[in-house]
């Protein structure tokens, strides 16, 4: 009986520590169910900027909408130093949104003098 | 040997002790995470390029021949492309595999679009093989 005992706790913690981290690591969005061009490399991210249904911007998970003028400093801290800045960027944007916002980020994106971005997509 | 009545009431009590009930708080406990747990969708990406429109300076010339431009008609999502209308990306992914991919595509988004279609069209234009993909965002 001891042994089953042992792996029923292991499989509670296993699951407590994935609803923590799957809690923390995205803001939950309804992505554009895509399956994208299959590069893997979604985590590989500085900075996540999440776009809501609402056309609020959200840096991190539990933190209030931030405006275009404080996006416009992130991202000026994000990208500096790097040689391939657009790679640390990553857009989530709700599959609902209206593109103002995502349109007023890319030519934010654009005054940076970034050639290309990087949208996440929900593989279906 | 005779054993006396209070040494065998020890031995009982030491071989009851019974689980039964912590296993069962325990499944409970297992079967409530199992349902609670929502594990994290897979993600991937769409790598567009960038091109801002400055005022009048960039003609469509300038950028590229190969123009797919989402607006709202009636409140809903139009792909156009020269006189081609597609209210779908059915009938987009049908008039982009007519088109050569060497030259590159432009997609360009007009406001209040949901992005839902703004993606669908980069999604489509990369399915039919186009390497350059550029975002250009409209007014």
């Amino acid at each position: 009986m001891t042994p089953m005992i042992d792996i029923i706790f292991l499989l509670i913690i296993f699951f407590m520590v994935a609803a923590e981290f799957a809690q923390q690591a995205r803001l939950e969005l309804h992505l554009p169910q895509e399956k994208g061009e299959s590069l893997n490399d979604a985590q590989n991210t500085g900075l996540v900027i999440n776009i809501r249904k609402d056309g609020a911007i959200i840096l991190e998970v539990d933190s209030p909408p931030v405006t275009i003028d404080a996006l416009d400093e992130r991202i000026k801290a994000a990208i500096t130093g790097d040689n391939a800045p657009w790679e640390s960027l990553l857009i989530r944007a709700d599959q609902d949104a209206s593109t103002t916002t995502l349109n007023e980020i890319f030519r934010l994106l654009n005054k940076h003098g970034l050639s290309a971005t990087r949208i996440a997509t929900e593989v279906p | 040997m005779r054993f006396s009545s209070s040494q065998k009431k020890h031995k009982l009590n030491r071989a009851a002790v019974n689980l039964s009930s912590m296993i069962d708080v325990t499944f409970l406990l297992l079967v409530y995470f199992i349902v609670t747990t929502v594990l994290p969708t897979p993600e991937d990406l769409l790598t567009p390029a960038l091109k801002v429109e400055e005022g009048t300076s960039i003609s469509i010339d300038d950028l590229d021949p190969q123009i797919i431009e989402i607006r709202l008609q009636d409140g809903l999502p139009l792909y156009v492309i020269g006189s081609h209308l597609c209210p779908d990306r059915e009938s987009l992914a049908v008039v982009l595999l007519s088109l050569p991919t060497e030259p590159g595509l432009i997609v360009r988004v007009n406001n209040e679009v949901p992005v839902a279609f703004a993606v669908a069209a980069i999604q489509v234009a990369r399915d039919a093989n186009f390497e350059k993909v550029t975002y250009v965002p409209v007014n």
